[in-house]
């Protein structure tokens, strides 16, 4: 899944380690997110939602177009 | 805006040179290397015909300059972990937990055991160490993993599990295969430990990959 977290980080000229900490993960997990190889678990997505006071889905991209309607 | 301005410092963190978490792990490694050097010192003056030094100095000495190593290096990064917060705090205790277990359990079995075929032979062990591991593997383990679970991130926790999956794995293919064999006197019977040794093997490396790749 895509993300911005690397964008987002940068604008606040944050380190991995200084996202990590307000995130109260460990800097892997920030590095791992930020590269794709991990998607975070929804608590964690709220989370970082909170702190860059952004909605989930402008910092997750799962790559689908618009809403899900069920058809 | 001083909503969002409360979003954001939830959890801000204080700037600290953060300690280099390699030393702990090295200085834990350094000890391991040095109580090895005096169960190599004693084999080797066991061989000469020489007076060997008693098992358990060389286990002591190495906790011992291991234990002033590692004062010395949290002392030195005081300030940093006392902004840790309590999680990741309860984290590490629960790693270094895990770690002196193992540590303290190899010495123990290395300094108890009669004879001095090493630490992972199937050497006799004196009925009071044995107890004595036993007792500290299920309750200091048990302590250290409800430690750990309840301070694990995500991320991490996806790593443990993948690699208790490759653990697992590790153990129910081979052990059958092994037993069959055995049952047709195509193979020596079968042992647990180097099941168990297999075992935490693809377990460590699964995790480490998941977790530093």
């Amino acid at each position: 899944m895509n993300n911005q977290l690397k964008v987002l980080r940068a604008m606040r000229n944050w380190s991995q380690a200084e996202l990590a900490d307000r995130l109260d993960v460990s800097r892997q997990a920030v590095n791992a997110i930020e590269t794709g190889k991990y998607d975070p678990s929804l608590p964690l997505a709220f989370k970082l939602a909170r702190l860059f006071a952004m909605p989930i889905e402008e910092i997750f991209d799962d790559g689908h177009e618009g809403h899900d309607d069920g058809e | 805006m001083m909503a969002m301005k409360d979003m954001t410092m939830v959890n801000e963190p204080q700037k600290r040179r953060a300690p280099n978490m390699i030393w702990p792990v090295a200085i834990g490694i350094g000890t391991a290397m040095l109580a090895g050097g005096f169960a190599g010192y004693n084999d080797a003056a066991a061989e000469r015909g020489d007076a060997v030094l008693a098992p358990w100095i060389g286990p002591v000495v190495a906790v011992l300059i291991g234990g002033l190593a590692l004062a010395y290096y949290v002392r030195r990064h005081a300030d940093a972990f006392r902004s840790w917060s309590p999680r990741k705090r309860l984290y590490w205790i629960s790693l270094i937990l895990s770690g002196a277990l193992g540590f303290v359990a190899a010495m123990v079995m290395q300094a108890g055991s009669d004879g001095t075929d090493g630490l992972f032979s199937n050497a006799a062990l004196t009925p009071p160490v044995a107890i004595a591991l036993s007792a500290m593997w299920v309750v200091g383990l048990t302590i250290a993993l409800i430690l750990y679970h309840r301070t694990v991130d995500d991320h991490e926790r996806q790593a443990y599990h993948l690699g208790g999956l490759a653990g697992f794995y590790a153990f129910v293919f081979p052990c059958p295969v092994w037993w069959v064999l055995w049952r047709a006197d195509l193979a020596p019977p079968v042992d647990a430990m180097p099941l168990f040794g297999l075992s935490l093997a693809a377990n460590a490396v699964i995790y480490f990959w998941y977790k530093f790749r």
